[in-house]
């Protein structure tokens, strides 16, 4: 090799060292997509400064406020795999004297993951039963379960299991309370986007970028949070309502059992005779009066409210929650 | 409108590494589809459009360049594509692919073919702008004839390395994202399937389509296909004398 083919030779030999030695120290600060709290928040196990209870051998992210002994406010979130971020407007009943109990369902928001074949729905209710005891400080205290959407099914699922534990019931737009009508709600609020859309195209374009098997939690519930930036319009709601974390395996297990077991919620929702307030909102082009009265039927005494300049996710919303507090008050004032 | 930050040393290394990693690991649909029965050793410039399912409805368009390496008698093709899926915010989403193919062997019209393609896609929505360096190969086993062909396709599509920069919107949901460089395990999904295609003069029609699954072969995407159309023209230089290939029917 000649003078000059050696210095090539040994200029090749430091650009390459050089590289090499930058890409090593680079990678070393690279972050991960699976790693907890990179791109979704951590969880309660993950975190032990966020404010949780034990529930069942499920460590479940839960505040509660207002007065210990007085009645009770469970807020029952949607989803499922949803948070009660958005709900937390409801915390004004605690300026009422009312206890209000906030928790995220397990695998939901920031309470603990589990997997997907983890999931029943009598896990679900006996959580709820387990929250219920949880706070609960004597077995006179009166309890109110106030459920939004996915919230409003596991509310009346709840009561469907135990009619005579539960004091009062607001329900604000549940899908349906028959699987059947579940499914039906769901398609029809979701139907606006051609395959050519943009809601389409963000949701199937990302699957190239990122891809998780059934265990890596953390890029599945950040994909399923990157699906959410564009909402279906159908829904009528002021704008993008806030969340921590939205549970994938959760939502993707309870969708799956739902379908596999068909589950009707109102088999002895006859038992249940105190008045149900029932809340839709006047721009969820998907709901409606008649559709709020074909759920609600089920119910032998129910007043149905409609929430007005508001959408499906009216508790989020100034409006929304503006329309709707005054008459949840009322009512639970009626049976406090 | 988010773009890449270009200030610092590390980036544009990594982003060069990274250029130069794709290259040589293994890749999806392919760029372009090429009826190697029909390309003659004149036909040395191919020009593509296509549309399609591609993680979306998309569209593309593409160049070829054909080598003509007589000494090894395997046809290469190198070439360029690019395509943008449908929505509101066309320029949003893009995935450019640069790469070739090349016939490593040929027995009685049946070639077989491998392609690898280094990839830089680009994905925005409301919440993050990602850019993605990836790579996707695949070998292909086909029946070429100058007036038509069928073939099989298997192949993996790698999203090597990627950065990510979040929006307001989302550091109002979660404050703690943290943006910049993500490193592998990022992403990967096996294709395969068939193409078909109908030649004549310098025109290539075809067809691809198959199915799609993640690394771990258990999961799927949102929606588990592709499918592609597309048309190449094949431009012949003067001074190469025709192939039998483009000559017998």
């Amino acid at each position: 090799m000649n003078k000059t083919g050696k210095m090539k030779g040994r200029s090749l030999y430091i650009v390459s060292a050089f590289i090499a030695a930058t890409l090593f120290t680079g990678c070393a600060k690279d972050k991960y997509i699976d790693e907890a709290g990179n791109l979704v928040p951590k969880t309660a196990e993950q975190d032990p400064s966020l404010p949780s209870i034990l529930v069942n051998g499920a460590l479940l992210h839960a505040e509660a406020f207002g007065p210990p002994d007085s009645a009770m406010v469970v807020v029952l979130h949607g989803g499922p795999g949803g948070d009660y971020r958005y709900l937390l407007k409801s915390k004004a009943l605690a300026d009422q004297g009312y206890r209000v109990v906030f928790y995220d369902q397990r695998g939901s928001g920031l309470s603990q993951r589990f997997p997907h074949s983890s999931y029943y729905m009598e896990v679900i209710t006996d959580e709820l039963q387990g929250v219920i005891d949880h706070y609960r400080t004597s077995p006179s205290q009166k309890v109110f379960l106030f459920g939004h959407s996915w919230g409003a099914m596991l509310a009346s699922a709840f009561v469907n299991e135990h009619p005579a534990e539960i004091d009062g019931l607001v329900l604000g737009e549940p899908g349906g309370l028959v699987w059947q009508d579940v499914k039906d709600y769901v398609g029809r609020s979701w139907s606006s986007g051609t395959i050519m859309s943009e809601s389409v195209n963000d949701a199937t374009y990302l699957d190239q970028m990122i891809t998780g098997k059934g265990s890596e939690h953390e890029i599945l519930d950040y994909k399923y949070s990157l699906f959410t930036s564009e909402e279906s319009s159908l829904l009528g709601n002021e704008g993008r309502f806030p969340f921590w974390r939205v549970g994938y395996v959760c939502n993707r297990a309870m969708f799956k059992l739902g379908d596999e077991n068909t589950p009707d919620w109102t088999t002895n929702l006859h038992l249940y005779t105190t008045k149900v307030l029932f809340l839709y909102s006047e721009n969820n082009q998907a709901y409606g009066r008649e559709w709020a009265q074909r759920v609600s039927s089920g119910y032998p005494n129910v007043e149905l409210f409609e929430v007005k300049e508001a959408g499906h996710d009216f508790p989020a919303f100034e409006k929304g929650w503006n329309h709707s507090y005054p008459v949840i008050l009322n009512y639970l004032n009626s049976l406090k | 409108m988010n773009h890449i930050k270009p200030n610092t040393m590390k980036t544009i290394v990594k982003i060069i590494l990274a250029g130069m990693a794709v290259l040589v690991t293994p890749g999806f649909i392919s760029a372009q589809t090429i009826n190697w029965g029909s390309l003659g050793k004149e036909d040395k410039h191919v020009l593509n459009l296509n549309a399609g399912w591609d993680y979306g409805v998309a569209f593309g368009t593409g160049y070829g360049y054909h080598f003509d390496i007589r000494s090894l008698n395997m046809p290469l093709v190198l070439d360029i594509g690019y395509s943008f899926p449908s929505g509101r915010d066309i320029l949003e989403d893009f995935k450019v692919k640069i790469g070739g193919k090349i016939s490593l062997y040929e027995i009685r019209n049946i070639h077989f073919i491998a392609s690898v393609y280094g990839v830089f896609r680009r994905y925005e929505n409301d919440f993050v702008r990602m850019v993605n360096f990836g790579s996707d190969l695949s070998a292909i086993i086909g029946y070429y004839r100058p007036h038509w062909f069928v073939a099989g396709e298997f192949g993996f599509d790698k999203a090597v390395v990627s950065n990510f920069r979040h929006s307001s919107a989302y550091k109002e949901i979660y404050p703690g994202v943290k943006d910049g460089w993500y490193v592998p395990p990022m992403g990967g999904n096996y294709h395969f399937g068939l193409q078909a295609g109908y030649s004549f003069r310098q025109h290539d029609f075809y067809l691809s389509f198959g199915r799609v699954t993640s690394q771990d072969w258990k999961t799927t995407p949102m929606v588990p296909y592709y499918a592609q159309v597309g048309y190449n023209f094949r431009i012949r230089t003067s001074g190469h004398k025709p192939s039998n290939a483009t000559q017998v029917p």
